[in-house]
């Protein structure tokens, strides 16, 4: 069954076009990182699920049910981590959980919840005292009450120290494991390659890439990334390399290293490029390419 | 159907506020206030059913005011700050938030009102007083709607406006033109139109009726038709006591369905 289905969903802002025409299907059971640069409109994509935006077109639908038609129905089983939202005035770490349970209509202790995020010392005190990364976990929190059957997370480690990010990611796994479909963006790489089984890259609104990661580094041209040490660079030495055949890109990393992601017939036609333009290669090795490396590739967001 | 969890959830958090609860005290002090004067001042015969016209007017001014400065944060607050995502995130639908949030707000209010009412009443008929049920039971409706009218409205501005000041800016616009000047209005256009002699001294029934259809006048109305025993109204039909009830009514529904509307089509973020 689908967790999601998202069919040629569009949102225009005036003349802006936020979403063109995405089309996305998530399984049940599927870890999946919606990924992209800030501003790509990963979070109006979760907000046309959540129905706090309207598609200009296009329809989008959660297990079934038409997220904007039938948007109560569609948010029965799932549990969200939105973005922008800030916790209630007045309201105890504990009440907020309380609120979600009653809400939700289950049974359900608010101090284990609070526990397995971590804030469970914070359980009387006002959320609105709490830290970014606190009312990240409590709202994470809010998210897991009922065991819902899709988690639906907007830039979950947001705030979160490098340890907190972990711990949120183990939480996902283990909510994983229970059943549940895992749907969250991001703009940092580590952490989608870490847990997902699939991603979407989103650019300027459009899905660029919808694959496994295994499946993206193929695509790749084998995804072979090379790093050449040479003596030094000279004007011009990346201009050699970018026009070799089989070569995507070509960065310099600092004055006298080259990273270059090619097929990997294209390697040794570098290598002999460089010799033949008068460049003294000292050493070079292949890589794996990353996620980054392909993220940068689809997006075009590097610094180059 | 969920919108009993958030009524209950906005009244507990509503209350909590200090400012909320001097409203609410401040309701509930001038109705008690004006119950203890009453049998000092109001002549001969002291009844329930003469209470209401004695109390009617300051209630026609404080009730906007007290029921405006609960609603107009209703919802406005928490979209400026994004807490309304959180409550949207989970199954609730933006008309059971809407409803909840009404209900809350206009219960506070109507709830202190009735209270107070009933305190009231106690005061007038002990020791001296007479106690007249049905007129007493009617103006008690009349101005629990009444409340629901201004309620709603606060809670109207609240879903139309983006943000808390917006909506509070709107809100008090309500309230300067429908309780501060509407009466000066009113005077200032008689009296222009009996100067260029095109009346005779009172308005034609038309106008009265456009006059009167301000909640407070329609409030008024209803007081002297069903009411007051020393008093009645005049006029062609559609001054009648009846047509106010209608526009009172009106008036209680109109505003929140058409606010509705708009938030419901809304973007959020």
């Amino acid at each position: 069954m689908e967790a999601i289905g998202a069919h040629d969903v569009s949102k225009e802002y005036g003349s802006e076009t936020a979403l063109d025409r995405v089309e996305l299907t998530v399984e049940q059971g599927e870890t999946f990182g919606f990924l992209g640069p800030n501003g790509a409109g990963k979070s109006t994509f979760i907000n046309v699920l959540l129905d706090f935006v309207k598609p200009s077109s296009g329809t989008a639908e959660i297990f079934g049910n038409d997220c904007q038609e039938n948007g109560v129905a569609a948010r029965e089983r799932v549990g969200v981590l939105p973005e922008g939202y800030s916790v209630f005035d007045r309201l105890t770490g504990k009440q907020h959980i309380e609120y979600a349970i009653r809400s939700k209509e289950v049974e359900a202790d608010p101090i284990e919840i609070l526990d397995r995020v971590g804030i469970r010392d914070a359980a009387e005190q006002k959320a609105t005292e709490y830290s970014k990364g606190m009312a990240q976990r409590l709202v994470l929190g809010m998210a897991l009450v009922g065991e819902p059957d899709l988690l639906l997370l907007d830039e979950p480690s947001t705030g979160l120290d490098p340890n907190g990010a972990a711990e949120m990611r183990d939480i996902l796994r283990e909510e994983n494991e229970r059943g549940a479909t895992i749907f969250f963006s991001s703009h940092i790489l580590e952490q989608v390659e870490a847990v997902c089984d699939r991603v979407g890259i989103l650019q300027d609104g459009e899905l660029v890439a919808v694959d496994t990661i295994e499946g993206l580094r193929e695509s790749l041209g084998g995804g072979t990334k090379l790093v050449i040490t040479v003596d030094a660079l000279k004007n011009g030495t990346m201009e050699t390399i970018r026009s070799v055949g089989g070569v995507e890109t070509a960065l310099a990393r600092d004055d006298a290293t080259v990273e270059v992601t090619c097929t990997n017939d294209a390697k040794m036609d570098v290598v002999v490029e460089l010799h033949q333009a008068g460049v003294d290669v000292v050493n070079f090795r292949t890589e794996e390419a990353s996620l980054e490396d392909m993220f940068i590739e689809y997006t075009g967001s590097a610094h180059r | 159907m969920t919108w009993a969890v958030i009524a209950k959830q906005d009244a507990r958090t509503t209350v909590g506020a200090r400012s909320v609860k001097v409203l609410l005290g401040l309701l509930a002090f001038v109705v008690l206030l004006f119950a203890y004067i009453y049998p000092v001042v109001g002549g001969d015969t002291i009844s329930t059913a003469r209470f209401p016209g004695f109390v009617s007017g300051a209630l026609a001014t404080l009730v906007p005011l007290v029921a405006l400065l609960l609603g107009y944060n209703a919802v406005a607050g928490e979209r400026e700050s994004g807490a309304v995502l959180l409550s949207l995130s989970l199954p609730h639908s933006r008309r059971d938030l809407v409803l909840g949030k009404y209900v809350s707000r206009t219960g506070l209010v109507a709830g202190t009102l009735l209270v107070s009412l009933v305190g009231a009443g106690a005061l007038v008929v002990y020791p001296f007083g007479e106690l007249d049920v049905v007129p007493f039971l009617a103006f008690v409706l009349f101005s629990l709607s009444f409340t629901a009218v201004w309620s709603g409205l606060g809670v109207a501005v609240s879903l139309a406006a983006s943000t808390k000041r917006r909506a509070l800016v709107a809100g008090f616009a309500l309230f300067f033109l429908f309780v501060v000047v509407w009466d000066a209005v009113t005077g200032a256009l008689q009296a222009g139109l009996t100067a260029v002699e095109l009346i005779d001294g009172s308005l034609p029934d038309p106008l009265r009726f456009v006059v009167g259809l301000e909640p407070g006048r329609a409030f008024g109305r209803l007081v002297t038709g069903f009411v007051d025993p020393t008093d009645s109204i005049e006029g062609a039909w559609y001054l009648s006591k009846w047509v106010s009830l209608v526009v009172l009514e009106l008036w209680v529904v109109g505003p929140m369905a058409l606010a509705f509307l708009w938030f419901d089509g809304r973007d959020l973020s």
